[in-house]
C-alpha cells in the first residue's frame, strides 16, 4: 500500500508543478497528464497520441451541466464524436463535500442512468487536472489535436444560459472545431469564454 | 432632528419590507427577493421615468454584473410595456470582485443591489395608469448556483405632476453613487499592449494609490491575475494580464475604474500595439 500512496503523492506533486509551469493556450502543446478513471483504470493523455481528445469538465448538480445532460445534448455529442474516433474524457474536479463530487461507483450509475457515453470519466477530487488546464466552469471544453496541440479552449456553445430551450438555436463550438480540424482546416473559433458554474475546487 | 431622522429611516425600512413582501409570482424557496420599483410616484407623458429592479439577496449568496467574470451569468429581463413606451439599458452599479477559487474571479453583487433603467413614455398617454412588467431571470450562487426567475409587476398612475416616491428615494440615491461616472475632463487613460500584459496609464493630475479595473467585455483580461498598481506623480500605471483565451489582439478596452472609497468611472480607450 505504502509505495502506491507515494506514487499518487508524487503524481499530484508533479501535476501541481506542471500547473505552475504551463499556461494552457490554443496552438501550444497540451500539458500531459495521468489520471484514474471511474473504473479505476489509469488514463494517460499520451496513450491517445494520434487521436483527437475532448476534455469535458463536469458537475452533475450544476444547472449548466444539467442543461446539456437532461436535454441529451452532451450524450449525443459524446456518441457522435466517439463513433468518429474521438476520445472523450469527462473530468470531475469537484472536491469532496462540494457539489458534483461523486464516488466512482456513483459516477458509473449516473452514466448508466443518463445513457452517457464518454470514453472515460477522470476522477479529479484533488483538482490537480483542473488546475493543470485552468478549467474554470462546468462545462468547460478543451480539444487536443492528434499531434498533442491544444486546438480548442472554451464554451460548449454560444448560448451562455441554463435553459434547455436555447440548445436548438445555439452554435456548438466543439462540433464546429472538430469538423474543421478533421477536414484539415484551421479552427475558426479556437478560444471562447467558457460559461457555467465555477469548478468546485478544494482550493 | 436626529431622532426624527432615525424614525424616518425606520419607517422607510418598514415600508421597504412591506413592499418587498408584496411581490407576487415568485417561485418558493428562492434565495433572492426581487421587486420592480419606480423613482417617481407617477408617469408623466413625454418625461423620462426611472424604474429599478431591486434584489435583496439571502446572506452568502450573490448575483452577477454585466460581465460575470469567469463563471456565472448576468440577470436578464424581458419587458412588457404599455404601447409606445420604450426602455433604456440597465445601468449597472459597480461590481465587487468575488473569488470562488484561485483559478476564478467573478464580478457581482451580494447583499442588496438596485439595477436602475430609464423608461421613455410617449408624449401623450390615453390611459389613467401604466402597467409595467418584467420576466426576470437571474443566476444566484453561493457554493452552488441556482437559476431563479420571477414575474415583476408595477402599476403607476399617469399624471402631469412629477413627484419623487419617498419610499425608494434613499435606495435610488445610494445607487446613484455606485453608478460608474464619466471620467473627469482633465483625466486621461490609455492602454498599451505588451507581450502577455496590458498597461493602463491613468493621468489624473495627482497620484492614485488604489484603484481596480473591471473589464466590461469578457475574455480579454485574466480575471484572477493580481492587478499591479504603481502610483505616479500624475496618476497610476496598472498592469493587467491578458486572458489565455485571447486569440486576436485587443483593439479597444472598455471597463470600469473603481477608486476604493471613492467614485467609479467608465473608461474606454484604444489599445496601442507594441512597435515591432
Amino acid at each position: 500500500m505504502y509505495p502506491r500512496y507515494r506514487l499518487i503523492l508524487r503524481t499530484c506533486a508533479l501535476l501541481a508543478l506542471m500547473a505552475s509551469a504551463f499556461a494552457v493556450k490554443v496552438g501550444e502543446p497540451a500539458p500531459g497528464f495521468t489520471a484514474v478513471d471511474s473504473n479505476g483504470k489509469q488514463q494517460r493523455l499520451s496513450d491517445y497520441k494520434g487521436k483527437f481528445v475532448v476534455l469535458e469538465w463536469h458537475n452533475q448538480g450544476c444547472p449548466y451541466t444539467r442543461k446539456h445532460y437532461e436535454s441529451g445534448n452532451m450524450q449525443r455529442l459524446q456518441k457522435e464524436w466517439t463513433a468518429k474516433g474521438v476520445v472523450w474524457l469527462t473530468v470531475i474536479s469537484s472536491a469532496p463535500g462540494t457539489q458534483g463530487f461523486v464516488t466512482p461507483s456513483q459516477e458509473n450509475d449516473y452514466l448508466k442512468t443518463m445513457n452517457a457515453a464518454p470514453t472515460a470519466v477522470l476522477m479529479d477530487p484533488g483538482g490537480s487536472l483542473g488546475h493543470l488546464y485552468a478549467a474554470k466552469t462546468t462545462p468547460h471544453m478543451f480539444i487536443i489535436g492528434p499531434n498533442g496541440t491544444l486546438i480548442y479552449n472554451g464554451a460548449i456553445d454560444d448560448r451562455p444560459t441554463s435553459d434547455q430551450s436555447d440548445i436548438a438555436s445555439s452554435k456548438n463550438y466543439v462540433s464546429a472545431a472538430l469538423e474543421q480540424a478533421m477536414g484539415g482546416k484551421p479552427v475558426a473559433e479556437a478560444a471562447t469564454r467558457p460559461y457555467g458554474c465555477s469548478v468546485k475546487y478544494k482550493d | 432632528m436626529l431622532a426624527i431622522k432615525r424614525l424616518c429611516s425606520a419607517i422607510a425600512v418598514l415600508l421597504l419590507l412591506t413592499s418587498a413582501a408584496a411581490i407576487a409570482q415568485q417561485g418558493p424557496n428562492q434565495h433572492a427577493k426581487v421587486e420592480l420599483i419606480a423613482r417617481q410616484v407617477a408617469v408623466t407623458p413625454g418625461k423620462d421615468l426611472q424604474l429599478g429592479v431591486h434584489f435583496m439577496l439571502e446572506k452568502g449568496w450573490h448575483i452577477y454584473w454585466i460581465n460575470p467574470g469567469d463563471s456565472g451569468q448576468p440577470p436578464s429581463f424581458k419587458w412588457h410595456l404599455p404601447p409606445e413606451f420604450s426602455v433604456g439599458e440597465i445601468q449597472w452599479p459597480r461590481p465587487e470582485r468575488l473569488q470562488p477559487s484561485k483559478e476564478l474571479v467573478d464580478y457581482g453583487y451580494d447583499g442588496e443591489v438596485l439595477l436602475p433603467l430609464t423608461i421613455h413614455p410617449p408624449p401623450a398617454i390615453g390611459d389613467r395608469s401604466a402597467e409595467f412588467g418584467a420576466e426576470a431571470k437571474w443566476l444566484i450562487c453561493r457554493e452552488v448556483c441556482i437559476p431563479e426567475h420571477a414575474s415583476l409587476h408595477l402599476t403607476l398612475p399617469v399624471s402631469s405632476a412629477v413627484g419623487i416616491e419617498q419610499r425608494h428615494a434613499q435606495l435610488f440615491e445610494r445607487t446613484d453613487k455606485l453608478l460608474p461616472q464619466r471620467l473627469p475632463s482633465n483625466w486621461k487613460v490609455s492602454f498599451v499592449s505588451a507581450k502577455d500584459e496590458l498597461q493602463l496609464t491613468i493621468r489624473a493630475g495627482k497620484p492614485i494609490t488604489k484603484a481596480g479595473f473591471f473589464p466590461l467585455d469578457p475574455g480579454q483580461i485574466d480575471n484572477p491575475a493580481p492587478q499591479k498598481l504603481q502610483p505616479t506623480s500624475t496618476g497610476a500605471k496598472i498592469t493587467l494580464k491578458k486572458s489565455d483565451l485571447l486569440v486576436k489582439p485587443i483593439t479597444i478596452l472598455r471597463g470600469v475604474l473603481v477608486i476604493p472609497g471613492g467614485p467609479a468611472y467608465r473608461i474606454e480607450a484604444p489599445v496601442r500595439q507594441p512597435i515591432q
